[in-house]
């Protein structure tokens, strides 16, 4: 028992630089699982509200509408990731010019949803104050919004430290975790947008 | 050094006397409550019993255990050596895990029972948002057994207390209840969640606006009580109390005669409001405007 | 000859020096601990306070000391201001002083997020007491917050006592997340050599349960308190009745961390108490393996009983009992961990030293904490008295007289650890029977009146529950002036006590193999750990020289 248990969760590699950084990766996988339930607590919210309220939708408001500019958003966000990942690889190989084409090119796609997401917000007819569907409409969206935000933050930090000599000759934890991080926003992307676009209100 | 038998004798006698003293507190329980006022009380003073029984037991052995090592098993002040080595003993704690275990399966099983008890008596109407809101279950009770249940809907605002008697067509400020007979309340609030409790019925009930929630029982026992509101709702909560009464079914007649010339009593919280008490410190701190008498809507 | 007075000056300068760091961002995890430790005392002393002040309230029964919104102010910030800036943070410094010395690490895994961590606390806490300053006054809903009441803003100040309140349980939220991490990292990945789990101490297995209840149930509030700020702030109606909004779910969120909370507070108390009576009994702890795998059941079980708070909720029956018996389900491994207690010290070799009376203390009156708490798990019983001062008392058994007297028996069995020096053990003694006294004289007569019927959070009663209150009134006074004694021991005891030796206790655990204080690294060369926790039998925890070959062979694992 108690063998399996060490086995299962690793001898530590405790003073080491592997260790340290991997202490990083660990606390920034502990620290997604922990955030990623502020947003289960919003799709429980969210869900029961639905399921509980009779007319959703106050009379003469659309809602939130399916749109090709919101999918190519979605796809856009969605297809960060791939570049995310290969910016990752090219850095593992201490290729840094290829590797801050593609970490730009991320924040750049980032950028193109977050300008996406405010101009849906500004065409939309309800407000923040229009019943349930706008309260969770704006709140969850933008609490994500926030999310990229400071993605792109963190990602302009590790292009800024890219160019600090050496900075990733002892490995390049600090862009890992960026990188998860930002998976990481992609994927309560998806579940929010089935919840707020795919599941359509009756009138 | 005492010999093994009379180890086991003392043993017994002890396990005895926890057991006689037990079930005394136990005994003793039902004097700690409020009078018992409707038939559910009875339930509720019985469970009551059986888990200070149980609770009493538990304390008495463990504290026993600890306090009879405090008086004999003193090392001296500068023996830091061990006491004993034995680090566990699985079949005691086996014998340990288990019988937590069939002890809360019992107190669960009993108040399960006892809280179906309280079911068939129409404790469970209160629950169920769903039909409540239709109506359909109450509706098919009054249909089986008419004039059987008294209906009476209780209101509730910040910090007042109405109640409406919609088969008398009477609205006032104190509750009236038959004794023997089933009584239905229909709970609503106007502003925010209040709380429905009189300690002597031995049950409480939220009141969550924008949702009616029926419960109903049987008033048995002749008085006066109070009833007070149990979920916190603001500055006036304190002062938030109605007078109850169960009438013999002759005085609930009379009463409901009379009850048409009642006037509606300002609130307990409306009167402090106007003229504040002498209070030591003042913070006169911004506050919600306690809500003026009910007019009845006709 | 000069090179050792050169030493020794710069050793003084340094000396003279230390006070200090303990005003700044130092990153030391001993500092932060103390700075813990400190911080919250003040926090604890201020919401002692406000509750004496409501206790004088209470001890007539109209409403004459404080007007109403004051009291409701009052006992507002005195359960939010004890369970978030005192109990969790307490605890949380005592976990960041004694984890890495007790797997064997020269610090925690983040120690610059550590400390920020810490300073959030002082940041959340003055930001919340400012709050009764403002025009509209403190928050008034209570620490639990419920929506209608806690988004009514009589003021109509868009800042009023309520947001700060939100955004200082927010602040605070975070603070707790970053310790979570921190100290699931540091358990997890930076145990010394041969630390295998079986090898952790039992207060390593507590704070390492609890944190992860901290990690996955408070994320909880925070997205339940954002919501309440919008709500209250910018015109949304989650929970807003007249609007569509559902008040109830609000409470399912809430308690689905104010629940796990409890445990939060309690599970690291449990771990005092399994720490300090193996050393005040030398046995090794009976049943070392089930207590450690018992603070993880606990954790699991505490996840599902939160609706046991709603019960008069409108919560629908088989809601009800499938919380009622999962609420009882939690008396399990907490029964085993009483029981393995009662067996330690059962036919031992007691010192009645104060750690060992706090602890005492505490598991004596945990158990009516405990007995109360299955009781109010009962369905039909729990309807009659929720909300009354029955929970009142039986919440202030578990964390005050069994969290708060655990947290004492820490700081005086780990007092000569943390400052070299002893604390003086007569006022010890004295600061414990006060306690003592004055705990149960405070709560044990809200368990009558409960029964009786007198609902909680009211400023003026029916004079029929009186006597109880006056009682009760009096044992708070006396609970607050115990701690004089206790302060002032501690204060004197720092600057002039008797020097510590590094165990003077006799105790195991890595962290009384180091230098009393620790060295900022904590250990010169990192331990290998080859033993079995709690090997009380062995020659070095012993103050007689036996040289048993059998003992040591017995003890290694």
């Amino acid at each position: 028992m108690t063998n399996f248990i060490d086995n299962v969760l690793g001898t530590p590699a405790r003073d080491t630089r592997e260790g340290k950084k991997g202490n990083l990766l660990f606390g920034v996988t502990v620290f997604l699982l922990s955030e990623s339930m502020v947003f289960v607590s919003f799709f429980l919210t969210y869900i029961i509200l639905r399921l509980s309220t009779k007319q959703w939708l106050p009379s003469g408001v659309l809602g939130p509408q399916l749109s090709i500019t919101i999918i190519i958003n979605t796809i856009v966000l969605l297809s960060s990731s791939l570049v995310i990942y290969l910016a990752e690889r090219a850095i593992k190989k201490y290729k840094l010019v290829r590797f801050r084409l593609l970490w730009l090119t991320t924040s750049v796609m980032g950028t193109y949803f977050l300008v996406g997401t405010f101009k849906e917000w500004q065409g939309l007819d309800f407000g923040l104050s229009t019943g349930l569907v706008g309260a969770t409409f704006y709140l969850f969206t933008g609490f994500h919004a926030l999310h990229i935000i400071v993605g792109i933050f963190l990602q302009m930090l590790m292009l800024v430290r890219s160019f600090v000599r050496g900075n990733y000759n002892r490995g390049h934890y600090g862009v890992i975790s960026v990188s998860l991080f930002w998976h990481f926003v992609d994927g309560i992307w998806i579940i929010l947008f089935s919840l707020l676009y795919l599941w359509q209100a009756k009138h | 050094m005492m010999t093994p038998i009379l180890e086991k004798i003392a043993l017994f006698i002890s396990v005895a006397l926890m057991i006689v003293i037990s079930y005394w507190l136990g005994q003793q329980s039902y004097n700690w409550m409020p009078v018992a006022a409707t038939a559910e009380a009875k339930h509720v003073d019985d469970l009551f019993s059986f888990l200070v029984a149980l609770g009493s037991f538990i304390f008495l052995g463990v504290v026993g255990m600890i306090v009879f090592s405090i008086i004999t098993c003193r090392a001296d002040e500068n023996d830091y050596t061990e006491g004993h080595p034995s680090r566990g003993n699985n079949k005691l704690e086996f014998f340990w895990t288990a019988t937590p275990t069939i002890l809360v399966l019992w107190i669960g099983w009993q108040s399960f029972n006892i809280y179906q008890q309280l079911d068939i008596e129409g404790l469970n109407k209160i629950i169920d948002l769903k039909a409540s809101e239709s109506g359909n279950k109450s509706m098919l009770i009054a249909q089986k057994i008419p004039n059987q249940i008294e209906e009476i809907e209780v209101i509730a605002k910040q910090w007042d207390w109405t109640f409406r008697y919609p088969q008398s067509n009477i609205t006032t400020s104190e509750l009236h209840l038959p004794q023997n007979k089933r009584v239905r309340l229909i709970l609503e609030s106007e502003d925010v969640i209040h709380g429905f409790y009189v300690p002597e019925f031995r049950f409480k009930q939220d009141m969550i606006p924008n949702h009616r929630l029926n419960f109903t029982f049987t008033p048995l026992k002749e008085g006066k009580y109070k009833l007070h509101d149990s979920q916190f709702s603001g500055t006036y909560f304190a002062l938030m109390e109605a007078d109850v009464y169960i009438d013999s079914p002759e005085a609930y007649g009379q009463w409901l005669q009379s009850a048409h010339n009642n006037i509606l009593k300002p609130s307990l919280a409306a009167t402090e409001h106007a003229h504040q008490p002498r209070q030591l410190i003042r913070s006169d701190w911004p506050t919600i405007e306690p809500a003026t008498p009910f007019v009845a809507q006709q | 000859m000069t090179h050792s007075s050169a030493t020794n000056l710069k050793e003084s300068q340094i000396k003279q020096q230390a006070w200090k760091r303990y005003f700044t961002f130092n990153t030391d995890h001993k500092v932060i601990g103390i700075q813990y430790l400190v911080t919250t005392f003040i926090f604890f002393l201020i919401a002692g306070i406000l509750s004496m002040i409501l206790r004088g309230e209470l001890i007539t029964p109209p409403s004459d000391l404080v007007d109403r919104s004051l009291y409701n102010g009052l006992f507002t910030l005195h359960g939010t201001v004890m369970i978030f800036l005192w109990i969790i943070p307490s605890l949380v410094g005592l976990a960041n002083y004694l984890i890495p010395l007790m797997i064997g690490a020269k610090d925690m895994a983040f120690p610059k997020l550590n400390a920020i961590a810490f300073w959030l606390i002082p940041i959340g806490g003055i930001l919340l007491l400012s709050s009764f300053l403002l025009p509209s006054g403190s928050a008034q809903a209570g620490w639990w917050s419920y929506p209608p009441v806690s988004i009514q803003n009589p003021t109509g100040y868009p800042i009023n006592g309520q947001t700060i309140w939100l955004l200082s349980i927010i602040v605070l939220g975070i603070s707790s997340i970053m310790g979570g991490v921190n100290f699931l990292t540091t358990i997890l990945r930076m145990r010394a050599p041969g630390m295998h789990f079986f090898r952790m101490p039992i207060f390593v297995w507590t704070v390492l349960s609890a944190q992860l209840l901290q990690l996955f149930c408070l994320p909880a509030l925070t997205g339940a308190a954002i919501m309440l700020l919008f709500d209250l702030s910018f015109g949304t109606n989650f929970f807003n009745p007249t609007s569509g909004g559902d008040p109830v779910l609000y409470q399912h969120l809430f308690w689905f961390y104010s629940h796990p909370a409890v445990y939060v507070m309690v599970l690291p108390a449990f771990g005092v108490f399994s720490e300090v009576i193996p050393a005040f009994t030398r046995n090794p702890l009976f049943g070392y393996k089930s207590v450690a795998v018992a603070s993880f059941g606990i954790s699991l079980v505490s996840i599902f009983v939160w609706v046991h708070h709603m019960f008069a909720s409108g919560t629908p029956s088989w809601m009800r009992i499938l919380f009622m018996f999962s609420t009882m389900l939690v008396a399990i491994p907490t029964g085993v961990k009483v029981f393995a207690w009662t067996a330690t010290v059962w036919r031992s070799k007691l010192h009645l030293d104060t750690p060992m009376l706090f602890a005492l203390g505490g598991v004596v009156m945990f158990i009516i904490g405990g007995i109360t708490g299955v009781m109010l798990g009962a369905v039909a019983f729990d309807l009659h008295v929720n909300n009354t001062y029955f929970v009142v008392g039986h919440f202030h058994y578990v964390v005050y007289n069994t969290i708060t007297m655990a947290l004492f028996a820490a700081i005086y069995f780990w007092f000569p650890k943390m400052t070299g020096r002893m604390y003086h053990e007569g006022w010890g003694k004295i600061h414990f029977w006060l306690t003592f006294i004055g705990a149960n004289l405070t709560f044990f007569p809200m368990l009558p009146v409960g029964l009786q019927g007198m609902v909680r959070r009211i400023s003026s009663y029916d004079p029929q529950y009186a006597g109880w209150n006056i009682l009760a009134s009096l044992g708070a006074f006396l609970l607050g002036m115990a701690t004089l004694p206790f302060m002032a021991n501690l204060v004197v005891s720092c600057l002039i006590g008797i020097q510590a030796p590094n165990n003077p206790w006799y105790a195991t655990g890595l962290e009384w193999a180091t230098t009393s204080p620790p060295p900022t690294e904590n250990f010169e060369t990192i331990p290998t750990v080859t033993l079995a926790p709690y090997s009380y039998g062995l020659p070095q925890y012993s103050t007689v020289d036996t040289t048993d070959e059998e003992a040591i062979k017995r003890h290694g694992n």
